[in-house]
């Protein structure tokens, strides 16, 4: 002991990461590039259209898991805990939009046509905009309680006890939602005006590229709501108590934030937010069933921790690159797609490996990890 | 009578009476109906329905849960009657609103199975006590007085008289217990233990050959969740590693046994013995694979990684990649069946080989727990950086973790393979590791008398009460929810951190697990 007081005392005998990450990086590094060499150069299986087609598809998808991601980081930076249930928040958004074009389907519009028009082929758009409202509202609902009956009760506890409260909670929504509304899938409401397939025609090489009309109303709103959050996280007051909430709850509590209340409405926002991506689901994919939210929401979580959970703007990357990753991924590597699921999971375990906090994540402190 | 009565009794009573209209919805009422009709004696065929008066016993004693929980702790007993009255008449009042839509469907033959699926004529004609309209009024009038009913209750048993019986009944059993202990010879008391376990091994020989193939099956489902959770525990419990992808190893150990005893698609007959070692050697080597790069990674970020991992495995044994390797989504068929000296095995053995395997993991892991090994571990787990400080080769006792418990995985993959003589991508989804991770934390992290009861508890229940089949799952989510309020230490909580908050040094006859024993008992 004596003997070594004067060299530093050496932590660690042997880093293996040290030796074990580079390796491992030029291993996946070396593969993709091999394959994109071969897929783009030498093969030059795909044209610019088809391209173009992945390139939309993973945007339109990637604007659905940024949104659901920011679910999990509001809540993950403020309660430290994975909100599993999430992507049944979803589902229940999902189901409550088609309930609404169900009903709009079936009230008739007097005077309007003859036959009488339905009300959601009357005016599609407020349909459309009613069943937003009417998903987001009941998202948003099911959030507020399942953080008021799961979570709230565990306030404090060990970081393991919300998790599996969080758990159980997403088994007992999938099946109470599997048991009301049956196993079957059902067809998700396809109004006229913005028929699913149907969009604008873009000519690339003289073929033809259809952008959806669902595609682009998926995209464009759910960038709107991506800016609508950011703007009132960083700009209004209920922002900043949550900001303050999610970096100190004590010492917000101290200055007068009513902590319970903020985490409420954190979970009501990323709730409504989730409801809009299940709409919006529904209506670009065309199908309803109990387990439409549970993929999406593992893929959700996943960009989330891609971009640095608890990071905003890091959610909304994440979400955008694991949609790019998911749809250009296959082809540019020249891989099967089924396995576009390996490729968005290898890629973020790739990412983790070198920036163990995600993108755009901050280093986190002991605590907080 | 004032405001708080009215508030808590309709507040508790809109949420019964929710309740109710959704257990309608999922046509729980039938199912808890046909339970009570057997229970008192009339079996109801699979398919009908049960009588009007068992619905109306079901009803009864919900108004009655709903009057007794809508009675507060304090105030006078007027108040709490009034409180129960209250309670008992909002959830009727809710009932009775969604009656009248019912009997409006009911009278208009509206058909809305195509949304609500349980929703049929029969069921809400039960429902409504098969009076039409006469039993909105009946369901009004029956909660109203149940509440009161289970107000009544609550206000006699809260009272000072029964907690003043039940203190006795506490105390004399004390007494008795105490009673017994003292009289028993000192041997007796020291060897107590080793003839608890006795006993326990004398069981666990009987029984597998008594109590039939189902029973066994159940049992040996049990069995392989007990040892995938202490392969869990010695990641998560016991080195603090969140680890959500067990799974994978799980299914290197079931496909290694698979694959070198089917005849498809390889054509290997290793036999099972062998090839239940390589399972677990595979599934060491999936465990330093996957550890290796990931070592820097802590808390979520390892959690959802090894979920990556998990699910990466699981798509590409569904894939077309691999189909020719593994047998693609249709998974291994006709594996071959273990021989021990020449017997063949059936399910009987399967039993006594998961017992075996269980006794040996169980073994297995108190040695490693209360070894060198096992006190860095749960230094690691409580300070990784002062551990490092102190001289523990952080990086290599969490690799040596991530692979001790993945030897767990795999030797429970390889019986499970084996015994259920078929493996596939779907025996190895993120559920398994869901479940597994649920059995831990519900039992007891640390604690192997708790996997073992999260294990029966989580596993084992669930399959006997077939009953409940459509409910289980949903039964099962909410029972999760329910045990993390209540109970979140775990069925059967471990002795250790008790003794830490008591100011344990950290010396070594604190970690001595005879000590931990005796202590926790006083």
């Amino acid at each position: 002991m004596d003997a070594n007081q004067s060299s530093p005392p050496k932590l660690t005998r042997r880093n293996y990461s040290k030796i074990i990450r580079p390796i491992f990086g030029i291993l996946v590094l070396g593969y993709i590039l091999w394959r994109l060499y071969l897929v783009l150069i030498v093969e030059q299986a795909y044209s610019a259209e088809v391209w173009v087609r992945l390139l939309i598809s993973g945007l339109i998808i990637g604007g659905v898991y940024a949104l659901i991601a920011i679910g999990y980081t509001l809540v993950y930076g403020i309660l430290f805990m994975i909100n599993f249930a999430h992507g049944e928040v979803m589902m229940i958004g999902t189901f409550a939009g088609y309930f609404l074009f169900e009903i709009t389907k079936g009230i008739n519009v007097a005077g309007a046509g003859n036959p009488p028009l339905s009300f959601s082929d009357a005016y599609p758009f407020l349909s459309v905009i009613l069943a937003f409202l009417v998903g987001m509202t009941v998202s948003a609902t099911a959030g507020y309680f399942l953080e008021k009956i799961a979570y709230r009760p565990l306030r404090g506890a060990p970081r393991l006890i919300p998790l599996i409260s969080a758990i159980g909670a997403s088994f007992f929504l999938q099946n109470a939602a599997q048991l009301l509304f049956s196993p079957q899938v059902r067809d998700y409401a396809n109004p006229q005006a913005i028929a699913r397939g149907s969009g604008w025609n873009l000519m690339i090489n003289e073929s033809r590229i259809v952008i959806t009309y669902t595609g682009v109303l998926t995209f464009v709103l759910s960038i709107l709501l991506m800016i609508g959050l950011y703007v009132m996280v960083q700009k209004t007051k209920l922002g900043k108590a949550m900001r303050a909430v999610a970096s100190d709850k004590k010492t917000a509590a101290l200055m007068g934030i009513d902590v319970d209340a903020i985490i409420s409405r954190t979970f009501i926002i990323s709730g409504a937010l989730a409801g809009a991506a299940g709409v919006m689901w529904g209506l670009h994919n065309g199908l309803v069933h109990f387990y439409v939210g549970f993929l999406p929401g593992i893929k959700a979580f996943t960009a989330a921790v891609l971009g640095g959970i608890g990071n905003i703007p890091g959610a909304m990357l994440g979400g955008m690159f694991l949609g790019l990753v998911e749809s250009l991924g296959p082809t540019a590597l020249g891989i099967s797609f089924q396995l576009k699921d390996v490729i968005a999971f290898l890629i973020m375990i790739v990412i983790l490996v070198f920036r163990p906090s995600g993108l755009l994540g901050e280093v986190l402190s002991e605590e907080k990890v | 009578m004032n405001k708080e009565t009215i508030r808590t009794g309709s507040q508790k009573g809109l949420l019964f009476g929710i309740v109710m209209i959704f257990l309608v919805l999922i046509n729980f009422h039938i199912m808890a109906a046909t339970m009570i009709s057997k229970v008192l004696g009339t079996n109801v065929l699979r398919g009908a329905f049960p009588e009007v008066r068992f619905m109306i016993i079901f009803l009864v004693i919900f108004g009655m849960w709903a009057g007794w929980s809508a009675v507060r702790r304090e105030g006078s007993t007027t108040n709490k009657l009034f409180e129960g009255l209250i309670g008992g008449m909002t959830t009727g009042l809710v009932v009775a609103l969604f009656g009248l839509i019912l009997f409006f469907l009911l009278e208009t033959q509206t058909d809305v199975r195509r949304y609500l699926t349980a929703l049929s004529f029969a069921s809400i004609d039960i429902f409504l006590l098969g009076l039409r309209g006469m039993g909105i009024l009946t369901l009004f009038g029956l909660f109203t007085l149940t509440g009161v009913l289970g107000g009544a209750l609550a206000v006699g048993l809260r009272s000072q008289a029964v907690a003043n019986f039940i203190k006795k009944i506490k105390t004399s059993i004390r007494n008795l217990r105490q009673r017994i202990t003292d009289s028993l010879p000192d041997n007796v008391k020291k060897y107590g233990k080793y003839i608890f376990y006795l006993l326990l091994l004398v069981l666990l020989l009987l029984l597998p050959a008594r109590w039939g193939s189902y029973n066994n099956f159940v049992f040996g489902m049990v069995g392989i969740y007990v040892i995938l959770g202490i392969g869990l525990n010695i990641m998560l419990g016991l080195s603090g590693q969140f680890m959500i992808g067990i799974a994978a190893l799980f299914a290197m150990g079931a496909y290694s046994v698979a694959l070198l005893n089917s005849p498809f698609p390889h054509g290997l007959m290793w036999g099972f013995w062998p090839s239940l070692a390589v399972g677990v050697v595979m599934a060491v080597i999936g465990g330093l694979l996957l550890g290796l790069p990931i070592m820097r990674l802590r808390g979520d970020y390892l959690g959802i990684v090894t979920l990556g991992f998990g699910e990466i495995i699981r798509i590409l044994l569904n894939s077309d990649l691999l189909t020719d390797l593994t047998g693609g989504p249709r998974g291994i068929q006709n594996i071959q069946q273990p021989t021990f000296l020449g017997m063949p095995f059936n399910d009987v053995s399967y039993a006594y080989l998961i017992i075996i395997a269980m006794a040996v993991s169980i073994f297995l892991y108190y040695r490693i727990e209360n070894s060198r090994t096992g006190r860095a571990w749960l230094s690691i787990k409580e300070d990784a950086l002062v551990s490092q400080a102190t001289g523990v080769d952080v990086q290599k006792y969490k690799l040596l973790a991530l692979c001790v418990g993945a030897a767990f995985a795999g030797l429970a993959g390889g019986i499970f393979a084996a015994r259920n003589q078929f493996t596939g991508p779907n025996d190895h989804t993120l559920m398994v590791s869901i479940n597994v991770l649920s059995v831990v934390i519900v039992g007891g992290i640390n604690s192997i008398p708790g996997i073992i009861l999260g294990s029966f508890a989580l596993r084992g229940l669930p399959e006997l009460l077939r009953e409940l089949e459509t409910y289980r799952l949903l039964v099962f989510g909410a029972l999760l929810v329910f045990m993390m309020i209540v109970r979140p230490e775990g069925l059967w909580p471990a002795s250790r951190p008790d003794l830490e908050e008591k100011g344990n040094t950290g010396l070594k006859e604190d970690l001595d697990p005879e000590e931990n024993e005796g202590r926790s008992d006083d």
